[in-house]
């Protein structure tokens, strides 16, 4: 049975459909007792309303919480029985096997920076996130891929950014079902030489290794296309590209808005593509991603965005018992091991 | 005057009658001289003891053709039975399924292991014969005049009752509950029938029954078995006497609370859930923390099960059991799964009466919605 411990009180719509989307998966997952962690008395009354297995939710009191704004390492400090706290904590103690929170994403990497070993072999923790693409990959036809790291570590070195490949790697292994995913180096040019030292030398290391299916470069255009499977690249350039990537999808919406109003063709136009609008929509809804995981540490930590509704957090649910049951963190620590071995 | 299909029916020779589920088996009540039983166990059959799927037709068809041995009780359910077979107590099963599954589902039962007192099966074939097809979807007017029966046959000062979350079990629990404490007049009871839609003359035969059944504060406790999972929020305004269980785990932590189980009966139904490879030790603790959280048990109650059955474990009921971790560990785990709770206050309980002509309406409207959407 995996234990999944859920952060009941983090994100905006926290608690109700934090509990929700819990409630739900307990009646989806078999195999997994979910442990929603937060002020019990809140809880108590928010889970009988909601159609779900007692014998596989239970309860974990946490007196207090961290808010979306709040500065992590501050909060962390002032809270040290905060809902995110306590269940990375519960984890660290043997009670849990893996986290999942929609909650403060600089408050939920600190908590398991402070609690949690990193893998054997991997020197930085890394966040990853996904995008949506032109080109599908693995057996489920994902239309995402992943970026890593996107905040997590700021300055990178060659090694780290080797560790993010193959924990990257592993983790599309086994939530897109891709047996082989195309591993890249984010870079300015595609050719080897180009970029920091930084990555011409963990281009260089790639290369080498066998284990991965390093395919180079890319540069910032093939990201939205699809090139590669999984994008590596440090956490600074990282969270600059999925803002800007962010910033990029939410002018398109506000243009669209501009033209619905501004011409009856442009707005006729818009009608005649609704369709295929709302189908595009659906294939790039983040909620049926659930979440991206916070990879490098010894347990599963699956970061839901801070706006899931009930139905993101059932999904990020399943994402870590996937992780559980693909063993993911045993498979990175295996992988770092054999490149550890070889070099 | 003109004989009516079924009249004509029933004059076929017994054997025939008995393997087309014609007759209706009506429980004897006590022997004379018998005496009364000291505490009545009513059991529903179909999502309550056993596990049934009939939210569609194929569903129907193949719970009709299924052999005893194909037939699955839910984990712990046979040992709970089985518990609650004790000098005195009196085991009566009231289900919806129909009389031509009497063989196929006594079987079962004896199969499992578990004997009863009575066992009345409903007569849809007598209800098509006399073209009251409402009557066979009805719950309130089958059930209701069933167990007021079995009561004015054999009353017992303590009841309690079993059922499910797929029909109006909680209504006709309550409803039996008060008719049986003399809370509810004739009149309001004549209301709730017209409102369950039930023919004139059946009414008119539970009025009557309801006039002659033994007045007691006799159901303690009512279970609702939450097989559908419906919200345990539903069921709140029914108080504290109703309790929607999700496992029969939680179903002997409340009678042993009530003082009806031992802990050693507490831990045989434990085991049988662990057997059945569809609980592990850390679904019973949180069972544990549910109804505590949900106010059914309190959390001393716990505690004392967990010391107790320490004892029973130390007297032998765990031997054999190598499977299992020690007893010190389980124990501490399920204390564990307490403490997790923190210091939540305790579940108040309103005690408006029930209106059950409301309550009936709801149902009504409930079912519609529910057949709308195809789920049965």
């Amino acid at each position: 049975m995996h234990r999944i411990v859920v952060d009941a009180m983090g994100g905006d719509l926290a608690p109700d459909e934090i509990v929700q989307g819990a409630a739900e998966a307990s009646l989806q997952l078999a195999g997994a007792e979910i442990i929603l962690v937060g002020d019990a008395a809140v809880l108590g009354r928010i889970l009988p309303r909601m159609r779900h297995d007692g014998a596989r939710v239970r309860v974990h009191h946490a007196p207090a919480l961290i808010e979306m704004d709040e500065k992590p390492a501050e909060a962390l400090a002032a809270k040290p029985e905060a809902s995110i706290a306590v269940a990375v904590d519960l984890v660290a103690r043997g009670e849990g096997d893996a986290v999942v929170s929609a909650g403060n994403t600089g408050a939920s990497v600190l908590a398991c920076a402070r609690r949690w070993k990193l893998l054997a072999g991997i020197k930085r923790a890394a966040l990853a996130a996904v995008f949506p693409t032109e080109l599908r990959r693995g057996e489920k036809d994902d239309p995402f891929s992943l970026i890593l790291d996107v905040g997590a570590t700021v300055e990178v070195t060659a090694e780290d950014l080797v560790g993010f490949a193959v924990m990257g790697s592993a983790y599309a292994k086994l939530v897109s079902q891709n047996r082989r995913p195309r591993v890249a180096l984010l870079s300015n040019g595609t050719e080897p030489g180009k970029g920091p030292p930084e990555i011409v030398a963990a281009h260089a290391a790639l290369v080498e290794t066998t284990e991965l299916n390093f395919i180079g470069n890319v540069e910032g255009l093939d990201i939205p296309r699809g090139v590669a499977d999984v994008i590596v690249t440090g956490g600074f350039t990282g969270n600059v590209v999925l803002k800007m990537l962010e910033g990029v999808s939410e002018t398109v919406v506000r243009l669209a808005r501009y033209a619905h109003k501004e011409r009856l063709a442009w707005r006729l136009g818009l009608v005649a593509l609704s369709s295929a609008i709302d189908q595009l929509k659906q294939l790039t809804d983040w909620q049926q991603y659930g979440g991206a995981p916070l990879l490098g540490f010894e347990y599963p930590f699956i970061k839901a965005h801070g706006r899931s509704n009930a139905r993101a957090i059932t999904n990020a649910l399943k994402v870590a018992q996937k992780a559980l049951a693909g063993n993911l963190t045993g498979n990175i620590a295996r992988t770092m091991a054999e490149l550890a071995e070889r070099t | 005057m003109k004989r009516s299909l079924f009249d004509r029916i029933s004059s076929l020779p017994g054997r025939v009658g008995e393997k087309i589920g014609l007759f209706d088996h009506v429980p004897e009540g006590l022997a004379p001289g018998a005496p009364p039983p000291r505490h009545t166990f009513r059991w529903d059959l179909d999502k309550t003891y056993l596990r049934t799927e009939f939210d569609s037709f194929t569903d129907l068809a193949k719970s009709a053709f299924e052999t005893a041995a194909d037939k699955q009780a839910y984990p712990g359910a046979t040992a709970l039975l089985r518990a609650l077979r004790q000098d005195g107590h009196r085991i009566c099963i009231v289900s919806g399924s129909p009389t031509q599954m009497r063989q196929v589902l006594a079987a079962k039962l004896a199969l499992d292991g578990v004997t009863h007192d009575e066992f009345v099966l409903k007569n849809n074939l007598k209800n098509i014969l006399r073209g009251r097809f409402r009557a066979m979807r009805a719950q309130i007017p089958y059930k209701l005049p069933a167990m007021l029966r079995s009561r004015i046959g054999a009353a017992a000062p303590h009841e309690t009752l079993f059922g499910d979350d797929a029909e109006a079990d909680a209504i006709i629990y309550c409803l039996y509950a008060d008719v049986v404490a003399g809370r509810v007049s004739i009149d309001h009871l004549e209301r709730v029938l017209i409102a369950s839609r039930a023919y004139d003359d059946d009414a008119g035969m539970i009025l009557d029954l309801a006039r002659r059944v033994p007045k007691a504060e006799a159901v303690g406790r009512m279970f609702i078995h939450l097989d559908r999972k419906s919200p345990p929020i539903g069921f709140r305004r029914f108080g504290p006497r109703l309790v929607p269980v999700y496992n029969y785990y939680q179903a002997a932590l409340v009678l042993y609370e009530d003082k009806v189980l031992s802990a050693r009966q507490v831990i045989f139904v434990a085991l049988e859930m662990l057997d059945s490879g569809q609980y592990e030790l850390g679904h019973l603790a949180t069972s544990v923390q549910d109804v505590i959280r949900r106010g059914r048990i309190k959390r001393e109650t716990a505690l004392q099960l967990a010391a107790e059955t320490q004892d029973a474990a130390q007297s032998g009921a765990l031997s054999g059991r190598t499977d299992l971790p020690p007893f010190e560990q389980i124990a501490a785990a399920f204390r564990e799964r307490v403490r997790e709770l923190g210091g939540v206050a305790d579940v108040t309980w309103d005690d408006d009466p029930l209106d059950y002509v409301r309550l009936v309406d709801e149902e009504h409207e409930h079912r519609r919605t529910r057949r709308k959407q195809g789920m049965g």
